[in-house]
């Protein structure tokens, strides 16, 4: 085997969402793996005395360019004035990954195709599966592993390619 | 009970949310894209989308709204009046994943959701029903026999149908002839079952309403009468608590209504509908196995707060006090207000630009709209309910005549004009009109 094809395979795996790759010719084998580090949920304090009125209602102005989180109070504009946001479909509890252990289906920095899964979102124990009606890159993924979405929550933010 | 989820919108939304409030109760209120501006999304205590403005994908999407109270660890649901009230379906899906549905058994919404149903059992218990009703039409044959036994004008009911929707009167044999197939096509289309029945129509009638309660112990208490003869298509437009009727036939409403509750061991709020004749007396036509849109009329003239008492008694708490404690005290009256043209009773949806709500002694607005709110038009109409109070019911009549010139709602157009007319009308201050006199005089 030569170096050439490693290298290329290896190339290949950093830029694919693969955790795990096994390759065997000749009695040659290539193992290659990877570690998923997960983003830490952030924690937010809430002051004493402030009333504990947690909306899920999040709002999104209409202008693409100017995209507010209000729970994490990302703000996204200018730079991101092409994005457009993949927004839940229905009501549920938001996965990104198809199972606990297994790795997201998209991370930031993807390129997604249309059609492709990009998060599951549970409703009445039905796991339903999300497909991106758009082909771009994720830029961010808005949404937390594991928690309550509501109808029309932006997801991901995606730049069109 | 911890946290309850909102399955409405609108003034009943609100409503909820505030009997909520005044139990401890946390609120969960479900909202459509079309209603994110609401007021009961701005109240409650957390609000969720769960979906479109199209009614069939949010506020009936059965899936969607229960999935919305497990996710937000709500431990019951009070469905308001109508979407999903009075969907079984809807209650036994509530039973089955843990959640405490507020409102009745989902074998009475069933029963009582089939008229012809309704009516069988309201027969067998021993309640006055319709000549003629609670008898499937199978075939124009059939009709035609049941009609002759009954006598013309006769009424043709869709079996599925409610609210006035899937009903026509059929005033001769020919008439009959020319219009069965047509109606149950139409029975068909609107409500996915054909099934027709024919009744006497009650000339003259009156529409009085008995408001029942039970409790989870099996004791079924009345909290009197409703008069709700004032409607236009069947939709009630003015209704007033209690009925300028006799005092015998006022006890022999309320004797059958506790009857028919008790006989099925019903439980939370109802509503038993009878049809009242000119001379005294009363036929069963429809029970209503939720809160209705006309309960705050009860509550002024009882003191007794109907929607904290839904939440109670689903709590499983039985009833502190008896039906001796149950008093009707002085005179209410409810006015709908709809955002539609007086005239020609078009919705007419818009920004309200000016808003100014009624006040002073014995005057209650049961509104969710605002000074700058736009009313979607996916909806109903049914901008605000003003309630009034008085010692008797000339009192009662003459303060809602001052709140209907009070009230200021600019930028759509509404029927308070309506309002003024009926109040200063010889018939209705007389307390003599019947379910068409409104179409018949003022449309």
């Amino acid at each position: 085997m030569d170096y050439e094809l490693i290298e290329k395979i290896v190339e290949l795996f950093s830029r694919s969402g693969l955790t795990d790759f096994e390759y065997e010719e000749n009695g040659v084998r290539i193992i290659l793996r990877r570690q998923i580090v997960y983003a830490t949920p952030q924690i937010q304090v809430v002051p004493i005395g402030e009333p504990q009125r947690e909306t899920i209602q999040t709002k999104v102005s209409e202008e693409k360019s100017d995209y507010v989180d209000t729970k994490e109070g990302v703000h996204l504009e200018a730079e991101s004035s092409n994005l457009v946001a993949i927004r839940a479909p229905l009501v549920g509890t938001f996965y990104r990954a198809p199972a606990p252990d297994a790795p997201p289906y998209v991370k930031e920095g993807d390129v997604i195709e249309k059609g492709q899964v990009v998060c599951i979102i549970e409703a009445m124990k039905i796991m339903n599966e999300i497909e991106s009606d758009i082909r771009g890159r994720v830029v961010k993924v808005l949404a937390e592993n594991g928690k309550p979405v509501e109808y029309g929550q932006p997801l991901f933010l995606v730049e069109p390619l | 009970m911890k946290r309850v989820l909102i399955a409405n919108r609108g003034e009943i939304a609100l409503r909820i949310i505030r009997a909520l409030r005044e139990l401890d109760i946390e609120s969960v209120v479900v909202y459509s894209e079309a209603d994110s501006n609401s007021l009961p999304v701005q109240l409650a205590d957390r609000a969720i989308c769960v979906g479109p403005s199209d009614p069939t994908r949010s506020y009936l999407n059965l899936k969607s709204i229960i999935t919305a109270a497990l996710i937000t660890d709500c431990d019951a649901i009070h469905p308001g009046y109508g979407f999903l009230a009075e969907n079984a379906i809807f209650a036994e899906m509530c039973q089955d994943v843990g959640l405490t549905f507020i409102g009745p058994e989902p074998e009475h919404i069933r029963i009582m959701g089939n008229k012809i149903e309704a009516v069988k059992f309201a027969k067998k218990a021993g309640v006055s029903v319709v000549p003629g009703s609670g008898e499937e039409i199978r075939s124009l044959d059939d009709a035609v026999d049941l009609a002759r036994d009954v006598g013309y004008p006769v009424m043709i009911k869709a079996a599925a149908g409610g609210g006035g929707r899937g009903m026509r009167l059929v005033r001769s044999e020919e008439e009959l002839l020319r219009t069965f197939d047509s109606a149950a096509r139409e029975a068909e289309i609107a409500f996915g079952d054909s099934t027709l029945y024919i009744e006497k129509c009650i000339i003259n009638a009156r529409h009085i309403e008995v408001q029942v309660f039970g409790d989870k112990s099996g004791k079924v208490l009345h909290f009197g009468e409703r008069e709700c003869s004032l409607q236009r298509r069947h939709q009630k437009v003015l209704e007033e608590a209690p009925a300028v009727i006799d005092e015998k036939v006022r006890r022999a409403l309320w004797r059958d209504a506790v009857l028919l509750a008790e006989s099925m061991g019903y439980v939370n709020a109802g509503t038993v509908e009878f049809l009242v004749d000119e001379n005294g007396n009363h036929y069963f036509i429809e029970m209503n196995t939720r809160i209705q849109v006309e309960h705050p009329v009860t509550e002024m003239v009882t003191g007794y707060d109907l929607v904290k008492l839904q939440i109670e008694v689903a709590r499983g708490k039985p009833f502190k006090f008896s039906q001796e404690d149950v008093k009707i005290r002085g005179w209410s009256i409810e006015m709908r207000v709809n955002a539609e043209d007086p005239v020609k009773f078009a919705p007419s949806p818009g920004k309200i630009v000016r808003l100014i709500f009624p006040g002073g002694p014995n005057v209650r607005v049961d509104s969710a709209v605002y000074q700058g709110y736009e009313i979607p038009p996916f909806y109903d109409s049914m901008i605000a309910k003003i309630i009034v109070y008085g010692k008797n019911r000339l009192e009662a009549i003459k303060t809602a005549r001052r709140v209907v010139r009070e009230t200021v709602i600019e930028g759509v157009k509404t029927n308070l004009p309506l309002f003024e007319v009926i109040l200063n009308h010889p018939d209705f201050v007389e307390g003599s009109v019947h379910v068409r006199w409104l179409e018949e005089n003022l449309t």
